[in-house]
């Protein structure tokens, strides 16, 4: 979900459709220069967003809190009226969540490779090192804004596509195939109303479409460099009960 | 997947074009929705669903009033001959809300050999103050005698107990065979639960030990917050028990993922499912997490013919993956995944968006889940204070205990 709010792009090397679409390296690293350069997201170490939940079909509404930090921490808390309480993160190459629904659990597989690289800290001006192969695949309008396809492939897992547009060179949309615990989906997010935060464009409002439902995630504040505790991203109970029983 | 009651009752009724128009809106959603969601890609249920629409909207557009025009939309809907498709009236909500719609005696009843018998009576209910037994028959309610529709159970049980309730704070006279009471309509059990465009509803869970035996019922899958950290505790305190008992009788559904979430209290083994969700663009495994913590010994769930839809989807996953032994009779059927919306005119719609397969291979849609010990209530045993289905899992937590 919120991974997608960071993920970014990569280099194209050969294009299909020749010589007149640009290489997504180029389209990538404009993506960072539009977004606030390489400069402001170093300087970002850590940040707490808060914001919004919503299924509006359905009339399920929560609040969230994310906690992230350099070089790959993070939690996400989510508090949905009648669901409870939602809790994902990771650090030290542990991904987990835990829910009042499903209990605790630990990622693995396609699913811990996700995870971990969506917790990547400014994993935007990081997309060299997340996805060795990027390639500009076409042309496509994405809410009725022209936009470039840029095909990025990640160590371990599929492709995930991300729709930049022509004329501001921000993400507009990205589409991939997200590895869950209940199988394979296909998930569609739209990024819009991009506001700065500590000099860095951020989408405020992502729409994401999976399984035939909607779910609206609005942010409605960033705190950048914030002190937070090593400990805040440490795994709960349920997980570390979990961790201690595999270790046994 | 939300499954709740649909409860029918006489419309709102606006004026003017306005209403019209709004009922045409929700018309047109309801159609569009089952077009664009319906797993069953060209044909919903094997119908022609751009026939269905000439053959509805000038019948809605002609309606008098908000009832009428929901009607023949409903009329649409069970067309389907699926479950979980259906149409909450607006007001319903407001009623639920302000607690007026929804009273009970605190009696619950089933159709035994084609009488209406009490089944169980809610503890510090209006029934149980005036001394109403298990095994009681009800003549009438109200003056009217109580007959039996040729109805499945579940939609029968929900008749009847339609008719022994009312608006809270009212009362209603029944006569038993045993007495004639004037019962006053309360409440009824537990808190009041929310979730998204859902009615709200009154969830309880009930915990309590037969020897060494835990038994645990509660009577919709909702209010997460509550109920699984309700079960957790259980769990956790049942690790010297020989068994435990999980009674789903009477229980509708809710929350699909609440069998999932719960099933990692009871199986131990990782990588196992329920079962699966097959819907339009996408293949769900109802995946079981196991806990830090999980009851290894032996589990019964008692069902009949109104444990519906998630109750199916619980009992009949751990039936097939051998982890579960069912009693009772067979569960409702009713199993769609679904979800609940609202529409322009303000009414709810729950329509479901795909089909479910238990993890032994069935479709748990118009099969159900079959016991592997069949045993009926009797009128006898009730009177006698006698639950013949829990002494059954009972008998078999005995005979298999460690």
């Amino acid at each position: 979900m919120t991974r997608r709010l960071a993920i970014v792009v990569m280099l194209a090397s050969v294009s299909a459709f020749g010589a007149e679409l640009p290489s997504a390296e180029s389209l990538l690293d404009r993506f960072v220069q539009v977004s606030g350069g390489k400069q402001a997201f170093a300087s970002r170490k850590s940040e707490i967003a808060r914001g919004t939940v919503e299924m509006a079909a359905m009339g399920v509404k929560g609040s969230l809190v994310r906690y992230s930090a350099a070089p790959g921490q993070s939690l996400l808390e989510m508090e949905i009226a009648g669901i409870g309480k939602f809790l994902t993160g990771s650090k030290d190459d542990v991904a987990w969540d835990q829910s009042d629904l499903m209990g605790p659990r630990i990622k693995a597989g396609l699913e811990r490779a996700e995870a971990l690289r969506e917790s990547k800290f400014n994993a935007t001006a990081a997309w060299r090192e997340l996805y060795p192969k990027v390639v500009t695949t076409g042309e496509e309008s994405v809410s009725g804004e022209d936009c470039y396809k840029v095909s990025m492939t990640p160590t371990e897992g599929p492709a995930e596509t991300m729709y930049l547009s022509k004329k501001t060179g921000l993400a507009m949309k990205m589409a991939a195939t997200a590895s869950t615990q209940m199988g394979d989906v296909d998930a569609e997010i739209l990024f819009l109303d991009y506001k700065e935060f500590g000099g860095i464009l951020t989408p405020t409002k992502s729409v994401e479409r999976t399984a035939g439902q909607e779910m609206v995630i609005t942010i409605e504040s960033i705190e950048i460099n914030p002190d937070i505790p090593a400990s805040k991203f440490d795994p709960p109970a349920g997980v570390a009960a979990l961790l201690a029983k595999l270790a046994r | 997947m939300l499954r709740f009651w649909i409860v029918l009752a006489s419309a709102t009724i606006l004026c003017g074009q306005a209403r019209t128009a709004a009922d045409l809106a929700a018309f047109d959603q309801v159609w569009s929705t089952v077009r664009d969601t319906h797993w069953e890609k060209t044909t919903p249920g094997g119908l022609d669903w751009n026939a269905m629409r000439t053959e509805y909207r000038p019948r809605v557009e002609a309606a008098k009033t908000t009832a009428e025009a929901r009607a023949v939309t409903q009329e649409m809907l069970r067309r389907l001959k699926q479950t979980h498709f259906g149409i909450v009236p607006g007001f319903t909500y407001e009623s639920l809300a302000e607690e007026g719609g929804s009273g009970t005696t605190g009696i619950d009843v089933r159709v035994l050999d084609g009488q209406v018998v009490v089944t169980s009576v809610d503890p510090g209910s209006p029934a149980e103050h005036a001394g109403v037994h298990p095994g009681w028959v009800v003549r009438s309610v109200n003056g009217k005698a109580l007959t039996v529709p040729d109805l499945p159970e579940l939609a029968l049980t929900r008749a009847m107990l339609a008719r022994l309730s009312g608006p809270v704070g009212g009362s209603i006279e029944v006569v038993f065979d045993a007495a004639t009471l004037k019962l006053s309509l309360t409440v009824g059990r537990g808190t009041l639960a929310e979730f998204g465009n859902l009615p709200a509803t009154r969830v309880w869970y009930e915990e309590r030990r037969i020897g060494a035996t835990a038994y645990v019922g509660f009577n919709v899958f909702m209010d997460i917050p509550h109920l699984i950290p309700s079960f957790e505790k259980t769990i956790q305190s049942c690790k010297p028990c020989d068994g435990l008992i999980i009674d789903l009788r009477g229980n509708p559904g809710g929350i699909g993922g609440m069998a999932m979430g719960m099933a990692g209290f009871l199986v131990d083994k990782a990588n196992q499912r329920l079962g699966t969700m097959f819907m339009r663009d996408a293949t769900l495994n109802f995946v079981i997490n196991p806990r830090a913590e999980v009851f290894t010994g032996p589990v019964a769930f008692l069902l009949d013919g109104t444990s519906a839809s998630t109750s199916e989807i619980f009992a009949g996953g751990l039936q097939d993956l051998g982890r579960a032994r069912v009693f009772g009779t067979r569960s409702a059927a009713a199993a769609l995944p679904s979800v609940f919306t609202t529409l322009p005119n303000g009414d709810g719609f729950q329509y479901a968006i795909a089909n479910y397969i238990s993890q032994g291979g069935k479709a748990l849609e118009g099969a159900g889940v079959t016991p592997d010990e069949e045993v009926k209530l009797t009128r006898e045993g009730l009177l006698n204070g006698h639950d013949a289905v829990i002494e059954a899992a009972l008998a078999w937590i005995e005979k298999v205990k460690k």
